[in-house]
């Protein structure tokens, strides 16, 4: 779905992606974790043509980016920025979204049709004014929009910024459901907890350059890898490494818990 | 310290009550943290903290909220920006100067402090949030973490008893967040200035503060010391508010009846948690 | 486009004159090409302008910014020279359209005196701290303290409001709307998504920035609170006559 070949990126004489080379196949659900100023924005937006590369090749769903307008690549990308209120531009719900999908789309009768399907899936009251939602509302709108044009390529720029656990969770849900459904998700995220629950795939970026890309459940106790980018293992997965011997496969809570009534189970 | 006693406010064209018969106390030298999904209120208890309700927005307000004796209702924001400073989520519309030296002056040029006093407490406050080096940087040219360092410090310029922030990492990345509560945490026990911050961070937020307050729809649910509001883990999942996963694991490992003991608050402490148990 | 009036810096003999006396020599060299009709003191004004900014260490800003006014008035120069008819045929075209000398003139004269207008004063803004500038208003000029911070307010959003700009048209083009089409009147007609973001977030920036403000004590704030003092030195005195000369000279120049 994406590929990346050998692509460097600078602004302003600075180089923010130096060499960068990796695949993510249909399907996949890929968290792209650094630290601050490593060059995950740069990257997402690479990916939908936003920015072009200056050397190398991006190669998304097919269509090299440096040679189709951006435009053309939204047709099928959908792109979750950190903050809503830079996409919402009509003052009804049931607007936004039907803008969203007239700019990609030209069947009124389609149009219409899964605008109200939508409205209905993520229990949207239509006539609402998007500015009296709460921020938590707000970017479930935009997400709603987004998948109302049904993209096979879902990015995602830290999705969850300033939203409560609540509003985190029923976002995270929403993409994963999509996910199953087959569209490909990249999302910069640095909640370590939320790239375990949700994430199958994970890239680790350092300034500008890939450091790693492989499975979760490896890289997340990978503490050295993860040092080099400045991040920590999620709670429990820290937890675990510091135990040791007995919780090497301890992921969830659940997981702590059974793996403590064994080793207690034993010691008796 | 702060006293608030059965404050409830309806902001003017609002659905419904934004505070409901809010019971607190803050005591001088707490560090407390306040936390619950949007629309708890948490913004809104802020701001009759600090003046700005019911002196900017108005609306149905009931009850009283004092602070250091003084009346909020009685005290404009400006009377009480001696006592309670605030910093807000959005350092981009706080800022006021092109330079950081500047952005102290701002404050206390505005009380007009004593010329010879205001060297004084400009070095002071860049000490104490330990950006000295960057006083006559240019504020575009600084990072999120040290523009909200330079924010902390014109408010401790003007000395206030109590420091008030609203979600202050909420557009931090996780170190620079980090390196913020660390500076309340120094601020609070070296300097005794009292804090009260709202975050969304619940793990930093009971590693660093030493109360913890839970707001929904308007009310505080939970309010306690750290320890013992996270025993009440349920409540606060119906609240909408996420538990450290330690916190879960010792609450869990307690229905099975494996440990009796304080609930951990960092990394640290769980495993001291989890090797007195399989001991 | 952003941070063209961030402020640079410097410790150069302009950084350190009075915020007055380099807004006044900015005006000065603005009038002088105003009062002049000719074409080769605008020009040496201009080269004047950017040797200033070279001294002040923003040339590379000053070359920038000059750029951008160039191609703004190049498409307003073409606009206009055809317009004119008096005066002598220097080049014809089909469909009857010509160029004059008068045209050309006139034309060339409107687009220096253009950028006179914003150079200097776009460069000195750059080199004033934004609270020098408010505090010489409130001291010297009188001007109450609401609407000197009002104007600096103003000037340091406007990097503020263009980073904004350029997330939304990011959002927008993300989702498919054409921005980076070709045509230029389309790309006119997409201003409309743009506004309804960009004004929600401008509303709430500023109501963010009143309140803050208000609780660092803006409303207690007196004409005597200012804590540096501006007095006006030799150079500037030297500065300022200096432009008053320029002016005139515009005046009277013979070529």
């Amino acid at each position: 779905m994406i590929r990346f070949d050998n692509v460097s990126y600078s602004t302003n004489g600075i180089k923010i992606i130096s060499d960068v080379s990796f695949e993510i196949k249909k399907g996949d659900f890929t968290a792209l974790i650094g630290a601050n100023g490593a060059g995950k924005s740069t990257l997402t937006r690479l990916c939908n043509g936003l920015l072009k590369p200056c050397r190398g090749a991006v190669n998304v769903g097919g269509f090299d980016t440096a040679l189709v307008r951006t435009s053309r690549i939204a047709k099928f990308t959908g792109f979750l920025f950190q903050n809503p209120d830079r996409q919402i531009c009509k003052n009804r719900v049931r607007d936004e979204i039907r803008f969203s999908l007239e700019c990609v789309m030209e069947d009124r009768a389609e149009i219409e049709m899964r605008c109200e399907r939508t409205l209905k899936e993520f229990s949207l009251d239509g006539e609402r004014d998007p500015f009296s939602m709460s921020r938590g509302e707000r970017q479930r709108l935009v997400l709603a929009s987004i998948l109302a044009t049904e993209p096979e390529l879902l990015l995602l720029d830290e999705p969850t910024t300033g939203l409560d656990y609540r509003e985190c969770m029923h976002i995270m849900e929403c993409i994963s459901v999509i996910n199953r459904k087959g569209a490909t998700v990249l999302m910069v995220s640095h909640d370590m907890e939320i790239v375990q629950d949700f994430a199958r795939e994970v890239m680790v970026l350092n300034d500008g350059s890939l450091l790693a890309h492989g499975r979760t459940k490896d890289i997340i106790r990978d503490e050295p890898l993860l040092a080099r980018a400045s991040l920590l293992p999620p709670q429990i997965t820290e937890l675990a490494l510091r135990l040791g011997a007995g919780y090497e496969n301890v992921v969830t809570v659940d997981d702590m818990v059974s793996a403590v009534k064994k080793k207690r189970g034993v010691a008796e | 310290m702060i006293r608030i006693s059965g404050l409830s406010f309806k902001y003017d064209g609002g659905r419904e009550e934004a505070l409901k018969n809010i019971d607190m106390t803050v005591c001088r030298g707490d560090f407390l943290g306040v936390i619950g999904s949007s629309g708890a209120g948490k913004t809104t208890l802020l701001h009759a903290i600090n003046g700005i309700i019911p002196h900017h927005f108005h609306g149905d307000y009931y009850g009283s909220v004092e602070v250091n004796g003084s009346d909020t209702v009685d005290n404009k924001p400006e009377q009480l920006a001696g006592t309670v400073g605030s910093v807000r989520q959005d350092f981009e519309s706080q800022m006021v100067s092109s330079v950081v030296e500047d952005e102290i002056l701002f404050g206390l040029e505005n009380f007009s402090v004593p010329r010879d006093e205001i060297e004084k407490r400009m070095t002071d406050a860049l000490d104490k949030t330990g950006i000295r080096n960057l006083r006559e940087r240019n504020i575009a040219t600084l990072s999120g973490g040290q523009k909200q360092k330079v924010a902390i410090s014109a408010i401790i310029a003007l000395m206030p008893d109590v420091l008030v922030l609203d979600e202050p990492t909420g557009e931090l990345d996780p170190q620079s967040s980090r390196q913020i509560f660390q500076l309340l945490r120094e601020l609070n026990e070296k300097h005794g200035i009292t804090i009260v911050v709202v975050e969304q961070k619940i793990m930093l937020l009971c590693e660093f503060a030493r109360k913890l307050a839970v707001m929904e729809t308007g009310r505080v649910i939970l309010q306690g010391a750290v320890a013992d509001v996270l025993k009440k883990s349920r409540e606060m999942e119906s609240a909408g508010v996420n538990c450290p996963r330690v916190a879960t694991l010792a609450d869990r490992l307690r229905d099975e009846n494996l440990y009796m003991g304080r609930i951990p608050v960092n990394i640290p402490e769980a495993e001291k948690m989890v090797r007195s148990i399989t001991l | 486009m952003g941070g063209f009036l961030d402020y640079s810096p410097g410790d150069s003999f302009l950084h350190r004159l009075n915020p007055l006396t380099k807004i006044f020599l900015s005006l000065m060299l603005c009038v002088s090409c105003f009062v002049t009709d000719s074409s080769i003191f605008c020009f040496m004004i201009i080269l004047l302008n950017i040797s200033m900014a070279a001294v002040a260490g923003i040339s590379s800003r000053a070359l920038a910014m000059l750029r951008t006014l160039i191609k703004f008035c190049a498409f307003l120069f073409l606009i206009q020279i055809f317009f004119i008819r008096e005066g002598n045929i220097l080049l014809s075209l089909p469909f009857n359209i010509y160029v004059t000398d008068k045209g050309f003139m006139f034309s060339l004269m409107m687009v220096l005196r253009l950028i006179v207008a914003t150079l200097p004063l776009a460069l000195m803004l750059s080199i004033t701290k934004m609270n020098d500038l408010s505090n010489v208003l409130v001291g010297r000029m009188g001007i109450p303290y609401k609407y000197a911070f009002s104007l600096t307010t103003a000037i340091r959003f406007i990097p503020v409001f263009t980073a904004e700009m350029a997330g939304i048209i990011e959002a927008q083009t993300a989702r498919g709307v054409a921005f980076d089409t070709k045509n230029i009147f389309k790309k006119i007609g997409l201003i409309f998504p743009l506004c309804v973001p960009l004004l929600i977030t401008s509303v709430r920036k500023i109501e963010g920035a009143a309140i803050s403000a208000e609780l660092r004590g803006f409303n207690c704030r007196k004409r005597e609170s200012g804590y540096k003092s501006y007095p006006f030195r030799t150079a500037d005195i030297g500065v300022s006559i200096f432009a008053l000369t320029l002016a005139a000279a515009g005046a009277f120049v013979p070529f």
